[in-house]
C-alpha cells in the first residue's frame, strides 16, 4: 500500500477541509469532542517530540499546562486584560520557565531527567499552593472565556492541533530535525558528527513548553476554572504518555490517532466512574509489552504507509555500505 | 535555640524513615539500572494492605506486616517476571514506562477500592514521648522509625556484602554478562532484587502509615522522597541512603523552621534539584560515568 506524494497531499487537504467545515454540519456534542481531541493532540504531539524524537522522557509536562493556565487566569482575571493577550502571553511565559528550568534539569540524563522533571513539576505545584498571589489552592474562575462561542473554541483548538502537527513535521524535516533523530539514535556519534546536543535538546524542550503551555491556557480558558491540584496533576502527563504509547511513539501520526482513541475511550468510560485511568494504564502497559511501536508503528511495519513521513528518500537505488551523507551537514 | 535543636533531632529521626523509603529504590537502581517509578505506589499499597490486615483481619501490626510482605513479594515477583523482564533488555525507556503503567494501575485501583480518603494506621507510640522535657521532646514513633530505618539498611548491607546470595547480586550488578557466564540466572536475580526492595517498601509502608496520613495519590510524593534520598546519598550506595535520608530530613525540618511549614516539602525538592545539578552521582558516591 504505497501512496504517492500528491495523493497524500490530497488526503491531507481533504481532511483539513472536512475539519474546517465541521461547525457547519457537526452537532454540539461532536464539536466538543473534537475540541478535546485537538487540544490533547497538541499535548501528545509535544510529548512525542520530547520522548519519541529527542529522547527526553519528561514526566513534568503538566507544569506547562499549569503555568499556561495560570498565566491566562492571572492576565485575564487579575489584570482584566482581553483574552487574546492571555493566550499570547501564556506560551511565552512557559517558554521562559522552560528556559530557566532547563539550567538544572539538562545536567541530568536518562532516568534522572525523567524524575528530575517530575520533581520540578511537583515543586511547582507546591509553590502555587503556597503563593498568595494566585490565591493558594483555591484557584481562579476565568470568566474571560465565556464570550467564546463553540465555533470560536473549535477553530482555536483546530489551529492548535493542526499547528502542533505542522510544527513537529516542519521541525523534523529541517536540518534541526535530522539532528534530533541522529541524537536519538546515537548521541555519541551524532555529537562527533557535529550535532549540538545541548542546543538541540533545549530547542525541543522549548518548543514543547510553548505549545503545551498554549494548550494548557486554552484548556483552562474553556473550562473557566483553574485550581493548582488539577492544573499541575500528573494525570496530564499520564494522558500524554497514553496517547503517544498507544498511537505509536516516534511517529507523527501516533499522537493524532492516540488523541482520537483517548478522547473517545474517555467519553465511553465516563459511564464507569473511577475505572478510566485504571483502564488507560492497563492498555498502555499491554501496548508497551506487545507492540512497543504502538498501533501506527505496527501498521507501518505491515504496510509501509506513512501519511506524514519525515524520512528522506534516497534517489539512488542502491548505496554502498557507508553512513548516510545527510548527517554530515548537521 | 532549643527549637533549632529540636528541629535537628526531629530531622535526623525523620531521616531514618526516609532511608527505609529510599533504600529499596537504591537497591533496584544499583543492581538493575532500573528507576523503579512505581516504588512510591508499591509503598502506599503496602500501607493499605497493612492497615487492612491490622485493623480488620488479624488485629496485630507485626503479623499484618508479615502477611503484607509475603503478598508484596508475590506481587513484585509477578511484576518482575511478566512485565519488567520482558522489556529490560530493550533499554531504559520501556521498563521505565512499564513501571509507570504499574504505578498508575496501583494508584487508581486503590482509589477504586479504598476511596480517596485520608487513612492512618493507629500507633500507640506516636502519641507517647520518649524524652519529654520543657524544651526538647522526642516522639516515640519517630525514634522507632529511626531505629527500624538503621536496622533495615544494616541488614540489607549484610545481605549484599556477606552472603552468597548477595555475592551473586553484586556480580550481576557489576557485570551482567560475566555473571551469566558463571552460572548466575541474572533475570532471577533481578526478580529477587525487586523482592528485597519491595520488602523494604512494605516496612516503609507500615512506618509511613503509622507516622503520617496516607491516601492513594500520596505515592508520587514518596517516590520523589525516595528518589531524593537516593540522589543525595548516591545511586546504588546503601550506606549513602541513610546519610541521604538524614540530610533530607534535616533540610526539610530546618527550612520548616526558618520559612514556615508550607515550604518544607518544596525546600526538600529544591535541595534534591541542587544536588542533581551539581553532583548527579550523589554526594558520597564515587564518580561512575
Amino acid at each position: 500500500m504505497k501512496f504517492n506524494k500528491p495523493i497524500k497531499v490530497a488526503i491531507s487537504v481533504l481532511i483539513l477541509i472536512v475539519l474546517l467545515l465541521m461547525p457547519k454540519w457537526g452537532s454540539d456534542r461532536f464539536i466538543n469532542i473534537f475540541i478535546l481531541i485537538f487540544l490533547y493532540m497538541s499535548m501528545g504531539q509535544m510529548w512525542n517530540l520530547l520522548a519519541g524524537y529527542a529522547g527526553l522522557v519528561s514526566l513534568g509536562q503538566q507544569m506547562f499546562i499549569g503555568i499556561g493556565g495560570y498565566t491566562v487566569a492571572v492576565v485575564c482575571q487579575s489584570y482584566n486584560l482581553p483574552l487574546w493577550v492571555g493566550l499570547i502571553v501564556a506560551p511565552f511565559v512557559c517558554t521562559l520557565c522552560a528556559l530557566i528550568i532547563s539550567l538544572p534539569i539538562f545536567k541530568m540524563s536518562g532516568d534522572f531527567f525523567t524524575i528530575g522533571s517530575w520533581i520540578v513539576a511537583e515543586a511547582m505545584l507546591l509553590f502555587f499552593t503556597n503563593w498568595s498571589f494566585v490565591k493558594y489552592g483555591f484557584g481562579f474562575t476565568i470568566s474571560a472565556g465565556r464570550v467564546l462561542t463553540l465555533t470560536h473554541r473549535y477553530i482555536m483548538a483546530l489551529i492548535l492541533g493542526i499547528g502542533s502537527v505542522l510544527v513537529v513535521y516542519i521541525a523534523l524535516r529541517t536540518k534541526f530535525g535530522l539532528g534530533i533523530m541522529a541524537m536519538r539514535d546515537n548521541e555519541g556519534v551524532s555529537k562527533v558528527r557535529g550535532v549540538k546536543i545541548y542546543r538541540t535538546k533545549l530547542n525541543c524542550f522549548l518548543i514543547s513548553a510553548f505549545i503545551t503551555g498554549l494548550a494548557g491556557g486554552a484548556m483552562h480558558l474553556f473550562d473557566g476554572y483553574i485550581q493548582p491540584y488539577a492544573a499541575f496533576s500528573i494525570d496530564w502527563t499520564v494522558t500524554m504518555v497514553f496517547m503517544v504509547i498507544i498511537g505509536g511513539i516516534g511517529t507523527i501520526e501516533g499522537p493524532i490517532l492516540g488523541a482520537f482513541i483517548y478522547v473517545f475511550l474517555r467519553q465511553y468510560l465516563l459511564n464507569f466512574p473511577g475505572v478510566s485511568m485504571l483502564i488507560f494504564g492497563a492498555i498502555a502497559l499491554i501496548i508497551i509489552l506487545l507492540a512497543p511501536k504502538g498501533i501506527v508503528g505496527l501498521l507501518q511495519d505491515r504496510t509501509g504507509f506513512e501519511l506524514f513521513s519525515v524520512r528522506r528518500s534516497i534517489k539512488a537505488p542502491k548505496l554502498p555500505d557507508k553512513p548516510e551523507s545527510a548527517s554530515q551537514n548537521t | 535555640m532549643y527549637i533549632i535543636i529540636q528541629s535537628v533531632i526531629t530531622g535526623i529521626l525523620l531521616g531514618g524513615l526516609y532511608a527505609v523509603i529510599g533504600v529499596g529504590m537504591s537497591l533496584v537502581f544499583g543492581i538493575m539500572r532500573l528507576t523503579n517509578i512505581a516504588h512510591g505506589d508499591l509503598m502506599i499499597l503496602a500501607s493499605y494492605f497493612t492497615m487492612l490486615f491490622a485493623m480488620e483481619i488479624v488485629g496485630n501490626v507485626f503479623l499484618a506486616l508479615l502477611i503484607t510482605i509475603v503478598l508484596m513479594l508475590i506481587l513484585s515477583f509477578l511484576i518482575q517476571t511478566f512485565l519488567v523482564n520482558r522489556v529490560i533488555d530493550k533499554g531504559p525507556e520501556p521498563s521505565l514506562l512499564v513501571m509507570f503503567g504499574v504505578s498508575i494501575i496501583i494508584r487508581n485501583a486503590l482509589i477504586l477500592i479504598f476511596g480517596a480518603n485520608n487513612r492512618t494506621i493507629p500507633n500507640p507510640l506516636s502519641t507517647t514521648n520518649i524524652l519529654n522535657s520543657p524544651n526538647i521532646s522526642i516522639s516515640g514513633g519517630y525514634l522507632v522509625n529511626f531505629i527500624v530505618g538503621v536496622a533495615v539498611v544494616l541488614v540489607l548491607m549484610f545481605i549484599i556484602q556477606k552472603t552468597y546470595f548477595g555475592m551473586s547480586i553484586r556480580a550481576t550488578a557489576s557485570n551482567r554478562m560475566g555473571a551469566e557466564l558463571l552460572g548466575v540466572n541474572t533475570k532471577r536475580i533481578f526478580a529477587y532484587t525487586l523482592c528485597l526492595a519491595v520488602a523494604t517498601a512494605s516496612i516503609a509502608g507500615l512506618l509511613i502509615g503509622q507516622t503520617f496520613v496516607f491516601y492513594p495519590s500520596t505515592g508520587p510524593q514518596y517516590l520523589i522522597t525516595a528518589f531524593g534520598v537516593v540522589v543525595i546519598g548516591g545511586m546504588g550506595s546503601l550506606g549513602g541512603t541513610l546519610v541521604g535520608g538524614i540530610l533530607l530530613g534535616l533540610v526539610q525540618l530546618l527550612s520548616a523552621h526558618f520559612f514556615g511549614t508550607g515550604w518544607q516539602t518544596i525546600a526538600g525538592y529544591v535541595f534534591m534539584l541542587v544536588i542533581l545539578t551539581i553532583r548527579p552521582q550523589g554526594i558520597f558516591a564515587k564518580a561512575r560515568r
